[in-house]
């Protein structure tokens, strides 16, 4: 029979009782509240039991109905893991149990608590560390007993979001000190962010009295009023290196989940404290529940968590519970004076509900309602990430910071106890405080920065911390009970656990938590930290001071991996002519950023055809970097390997680049436009990189030189026009550009007018191995010249090509790619390219390890290579080894089919012993099979002496 | 047609998607990308550094082009190819000077309105703040993971009241990236109702 | 995030920079045998303390600089200067 658990109306109620929502909980249709969290919506319908246990499956309701309740994981939608204490209800949300199998109220995988003995701590790691080859199948086993939710993987990938806020003061907690300082610090000039936690401002204030509700709603009018920007249902997450602060906001509304990178000048922890769970026997039965948790449920949300209740109270808000339940009705049976030394042994019940209640003076309690009120835990995460390590205080039966850190100040009830009045007063000095302090920084940060408008007055000196300190109040110290209960709720780690534990040796908390995985539950040690060490202590025979507690780091609340991806940046590149191929059928491949045409349908037609015609390729993404002044040859030289002293005005030359350990760097080919002006070129991927080592050279080693280095990649649509027919081609364009091989021969370069467009460059160099025209066009008018050749080439043949050719042309040529054919090991004189490197050069980058690698036999060397079965195209990174053994002697670098040759080429690394021409290798295949190639004489495939392309 | 023998070229700019026009004009966007670009490298101190006459971090108006002072030997003039010209044409190219011509290597955008500065906050870590980077700062920084040049350049006096505050933001990167980064900038602020509109014709007053 | 002292921007985001690496002098590479050539490229001191080393303004002015940090408390103590002579290690 299911009773209506709502409570008559109440003043101060958040829910909206004439706006219903229908929800279904396991399946069946429920009636909530507007203002409801699911948690209160369950309970106003007399649900109980909320969930089962990690690891013993154990009945489990709403412990501290907030949002570390350890009992309120569930899954709403395809939403796994809410916590229904904190989450809002809304209409429509399907909500289920989550870790039962089949249903909440039969759990079969409850049988666990039978063998609870054999789940003792450290059962995991004893029982399934060995025999390590059947850790596949145990895993199995173990995984569909794992506890959380149903993550689906088919749900789309969200809107996320990111920010980025540089406000004075960040102030991480909106209860009344908290607002009191952020409202104090923003009427202090400075700009305030204010976190809060839950839905709306008030902290403790919400489930407090009348008066205490008034209290807050008008310090959260005064917050608002001071201009502070408010973030609700958020939490100050991580604290970094000068003060760069997490902020988790989940609810927002345009993403599911923003992450705030917060610069915070100065940040308050104003995190108020957490109220500890009881350690007793049959502490974790539905119904046991902490002071705040039954406050919130009745004044909050107006509704019964009980009916019978029996109150164990230890401090003020233990008896207002009680005054609250008696208030709305609900029969306080006994409360229970820890401070007259009363104390409880036991909670009976039964699989839906505790039923009585055993006390330390042999009495028994009828009640389905246990209120405990021992104490607090301060969440001292924030201070802990700059550097704090809190002490205990006994006589108040808490942690305190103990540092005093210049940019971080605490306020509220983490820094100590006071009227609300106490603490208030202490959080208006406090935002004072760091608003002063903030514009301390503020100024140094605005005096330090290029671009920031020039401080008009001098540096404030820094403001010293004058505020008088909050009292401590006595608390007796309550941890554990004479009987052993769960301590870490989410992990199901009890007391007797962590005894056994110590026991067994691992009596150092670090140890101790590792070992019984005690504070590593979604709670994260906010519940039972201090129990845990408490605990320990007692089994040690020592001091909680003593003991120590674990150091708590980031996150303070969890953050979903969507917030902290982002909206999704992943910039692409592409070249002026990038609409064109798309609109004409080529296929993209993206290449580093660069999106580029692969092909425009047969990359083997577009190959002949640039051998037998000529083609066109975009190659907008090589690199190139403008130099100039009168010391570029001087940069070069120490760039590259070879020498560019005497590089002639209107000559290209190759070059190879090595780093400092001698390993191929780069490789392209440097210009001389004029005198003093050259333009270099990189690898497509290199461009960015070069470009820093350029600088670094010339920062660091040789400030003296006069070289401006500028890139210019993307000012420059780069077309290599290729084939045969390319120069009648380039004749139909260029009008004050002598092409003549006598005046225009290969590798030269040459400015001028192409297709009527001013201001452009073109070389003559070759990549595919025929005769061809390299233009650099402004880029703005690139597609203009790429549609002109294509124009007045139809009678030639003109065809573009894509990527895929271009690579089939260089592996014909013999050509190597620098990250393809080579790798992090690979130095210079395994290119076959010793011959550009210039040991009688002074200087340059690499010189010594490539001395060195000069004498280097064993090196391997770069050769081509021709399977035997011309139809075979081996894999690229398939080995070479030693027939008839696995020893490996090298590997297949590039490898594709010819449509010149119409047969498989490659390029491989072998050793020295095997790299001579006419050595039959054996290449192992994917499948296993072997298959057997020939060593090459040449590098190049096809036109060995470069016939083609010096025409 | 511009692909037609003997034509005069028409400029094209890497932003060629079409775009809606935006729910408010209280945050605009606009291609500038046809301005021209100009880049001086010339040493702190040198006669051509001293006739730009910008430190670092901040620029100044000239005619029809505004000079950027964006590295400590770096400057970039943003205006009418005419005007960059006139100031280069008057530059004491003594010592080592070198001028570039980067019009056609950067893309080139104004984002206006007074939510600009939040929605760079969106795609970008630094402080946009009047006091950190006033009306005439200059700054290079990585926004949605692409390096840009920044420059603030208002088009009317910030008042004191935010509500009338409307900065702008000249917004320079690779063009290669430039469809990249204008449609990045049209994301970060949709939430504010973010419209593209035309280019000015010319460096506004 | 670290705030990194550019000499040139002022503090910035240590995201917009590059870590070089600890500084130390380039040896000549015509003199320098094989263990000092290989010390310079590989080892780093890596002290509990006062540390020299070179940073990059990538994002930003893209200058190289100098500076000494604390690597117990992450301060930076002197510097920012700008580099001369102080290794082309990239």
């Amino acid at each position: 029979m299911t009773r209506n658990r709502r409570l008559a109306p109440q003043i101060g109620e958040v829910i909206n009782r004439s706006a219903p929502l229908g929800f279904t909980w396991n399946g069946k249709p429920l009636t909530g509240f507007v203002g409801d969290t699911i948690a209160s919506a369950l309970v106003a319908n007399d649900v109980r039991v909320v969930s089962r246990s990690m690891k013993y499956h154990r009945p489990r309701g709403y412990m501290t109905n907030d949002f570390w309740d350890p009992n309120a994981f569930m899954q709403v939608g395809d939403d796994p893991n809410v916590r229904s204490a904190h989450r809002l209800l809304e209409g429509g949300m399907a909500i289920e149990a989550q870790n039962v199998w089949p249903s909440l109220d039969r759990d079969i995988k409850a049988a666990n608590g039978l063998v609870k003995r054999f789940l003792s701590a450290g059962f995991y790691y004893k029982t399934f560390i060995r025999p390590q080859t059947l850790w596949p199948a145990y895993e199995k086993v173990l995984a569909t007993f794992a506890p959380g939710g149903t993550v689906d993987l088919d749900t789309p990938h969200g809107y996320y979001d990111k920010r980025y806020a540089h406000p004075d003061v960040v102030v991480a907690g909106g209860g009344p000190a908290g607002m009191a300082a952020a409202i104090a610090a923003a009427q202090s000039g400075a700009q305030v962010m204010l976190v809060e936690h839950a839905h709306v401002l008030g902290g403790h204030l919400r489930w407090g009295s009348i008066a205490d509700r008034a209290l807050a709603d008008e310090l959260a009018a005064e917050v608002h009023g001071a201009g502070v920007e408010v973030l609700t249902d958020s939490t100050v997450t991580g604290r970094y290196d000068d003060n760069w602060t997490a902020i988790v906001q989940r609810s927002h509304p345009i993403a599911i989940e923003r992450l705030i990178k917060a610069r915070a000048k100065t940040l308050v922890v104003a995190a108020g404290l957490i109220e500890r769970p009881y350690v007793f026997a049959g502490n974790d039965k539905p119904g046991v529940m902490t002071s705040g948790a039954v406050r919130r449920f009745v004044n909050v949300h107006s509704v019964r968590p009980g009916e019978r209740a029996v109150v164990f109270s230890a401090n003020a808000d233990g008896d207002a519970a009680a005054a609250d339940l008696e208030r709305v009705g609900i029969r306080v049976a006994r409360v229970v004076d820890a401070r007259a030394g009363e104390n409880v042994i036991e909670a009976h019940g039964n699989s839906r509900s505790v039923e009585s209640v055993e006390l330390a003076d042999g009495s028994t309690v009828d009640c389905d309602l246990l209120v405990t009120a021992v104490g607090w835990t301060a969440p001292t995460s924030l201070l802990n990430m700059a550097g704090d390590r809190p002490s205990y205080h006994e006589q108040s039966a808490r942690f305190f910071g103990s540092a005093s850190i210049d940019d971080v100040l605490t306020t509220g009830g983490i820094a100590g106890d006071g009227s609300i009045d106490q603490l208030v007063e202490h959080g208006r000095l406090t935002g004072r405080l760091a608003a002063a302090r903030a514009a301390v920084i503020g100024h140094q940060l605005q005096a330090a920065t290029a671009r920031a408008v020039e401080p008009a007055n001098a540096e404030p000196a820094w403001p010293t911390d004058d505020r008088a300190p909050l009292d401590r109040h006595a608390h007796p110290e309550l941890f554990r009970s004479s009987t052993h209960g769960i301590v870490d709720f989410s992990e199901d780690v009890s007391s007797k656990d962590l005894v056994s534990a110590a026991n067994e040796g691992y009596d150092s908390v670090e140890l101790l938590k590792r070992f019984t995985t005690a504070t590593m539950g979604p709670a994260q040690g906010k519940l039972e930290t201090v129990n845990t060490v408490a605990v320990l202590a007692e089994a040690r025979g020592e001091t909680i001071e003593q003991v120590g507690t674990t150091v708590w780091r980031p996150p303070y609340a969890p953050i979903t991996l969507g917030a902290l991806g982002g909206r999704v940046f992943e910039p692409v590149r592409v070249s002026s002519i990038q609409p064109w191929h798309e609109a004409h059928g080529a296929t993209p491949i993206l290449a580093g950023q660069w999106v580029r045409p692969e092909h425009y349908g047969d990359p083997m037609a577009e190959v002949r055809n640039t051998r037998t015609n000529v083609g066109v390729i975009d190659v907008t993404p090589l690199g190139k970097l403008d130099l100039r002044g009168p010391d570029v040859p001087k940069l070069l030289n120490q760039l590259y390997t070879n020498k560019w002293s005497k590089l002639a005005v209107g000559a290209v030359r190759y070059g190879l680049m090595c780093a400092e350990d001698g390993v191929v760097l780069d490789d392209g080919v440097t210009a001389r436009l004029s005198d003093d002006h050259y333009m270099m070129t990189t690898t497509s991927s290199g461009a960015g990189s070069i470009w820093e080592w350029a600088e670094s050279w010339l920062q660091t080693e040789h400030p003296d030189w006069r070289v401006h280095v500028t890139p210019v990649t993307t000012g420059f649509t780069s077309i290599n026009v290729a084939g045969p027919k390319s120069r009648d081609l380039m004749q139909r364009l260029v009008t004050d550009i002598d092409l003549s091989p006598d005046s225009f021969s290969y590798m030269q370069v040459r400015s001028g007018t192409i297709a009527d467009v001013a201001g452009c460059f073109m070389w003559r160099i070759g990549f595919t191995g025929e005769l061809s025209y390299e233009l650099h066009v402004p880029a703005g008018y690139g597609l203009h010249v790429w549609k002109r050749l294509l124009a007045e080439g139809v009678d030639l043949g003109v065809q573009p090509f894509g990527l895929e050719a271009q690579r089939i042309m260089r592996l014909e040529k013999g050509h190597f790619i620098v990250g393809q054919d080579t790798d992090g090991l690979t130095k210079a004189p395994t290119t076959g390219l010793a011959n550009l490197i210039k040991l009688d050069k002074v200087d340059f980058a690499g010189k010594a390890e490539l001395a060195w690698a000069l004498d280097d036999d064993t090196a391997p060397v770069l050769v081509s290579l021709q399977p035997t079965d011309p139809r075979l195209v081996p894999d690229e990174a398939c080995q070479i080894v030693r027939a008839g053994t696995n020893e490996i002697l090298g590997r297949i670098t590039s490898s594709l089919m010819s449509p010149t040759l119409n047969r498989s080429i490659c390029l491989g690394q072998v050793l020295p012993h095997v790299a001579a021409a006419g050595t039959e290798l054996t290449v192992v295949l994917v499948d296993g099979r072997r298959a057997t190639a020939r060593v090459m004489e040449h590098h190049a495939h096809y036109d060995p002496e470069g016939e083609r392309l010096r025409v | 047609m511009s692909d037609r023998a003997g034509s005069e070229p028409a400029f094209e700019s890497s932003v060629l998607r079409a775009y809606a026009p935006g729910s408010s004009n209280a945050l605009t966007l606009s291609d500038e990308s046809a301005l021209a670009k100009t880049i001086v490298r010339a040493e702190a101190g040198s006669p051509a550094s001293a006739s730009l006459a910008v430190s670092f971090g901040s620029s100044r108006r000239e005619g029809a082009t505004l000079v950027l002072g964006q590295r400590p030997d770096e400057y970039m003039l943003i205006g009418s190819a005419q005007s960059n010209a006139s100031i280069v044409a008057r530059l004491d190219t003594s010592g080592h000077v070198s001028v570039i011509d980067h019009t056609h290597s950067r893309a080139l955008f104004r984002l206006t309105g007074a939510q600009a500065s939040a929605t760079l906050e969106k795609v970008c870590s630094l402080d946009w703040s009047n006091a950190m980077t006033p009306d005439g700062a200059v700054v290079s920084a990585s926004i949605a993971k692409v390096n840009c040049d920044i420059a603030r350049n208002d088009r009317e006096p910030v008042d004191a009241e935010p509500a009338s505050a409307s900065p702008s933001y000249l917004i320079a990167c690779d063009r290669s990236f430039g469809q990249y980064l204008f449609d990045a900038l049209i994301d970060a602020g949709g939430e504010f109702g973010i419209g593209v509109v035309t280019a000015a014709d010319g460096l506004q007053e | 995030m670290l705030l990194v002292p550019c000499p040139n921007c002022g503090p910035r985001n240590a995201a917009d920079m590059r870590y070089v690496g600890e500084s130390g002098p380039r040896p000549d590479p015509n003199t320098a045998t094989p263990a000092q050539w290989r010390d310079y490229l590989y080892t780093e001191r890596n002290p509990a303390g006062l540390l020299r080393e070179t940073w990059y303004c990538r994002s930003g002015c893209r200058t190289f600089f100098v500076v000494e940090r604390d690597t117990t408390n992450n301060q930076f103590v002197h510097g920012p200067t700008r580099v001369t002579k102080l290794g082309g290690k990239a």
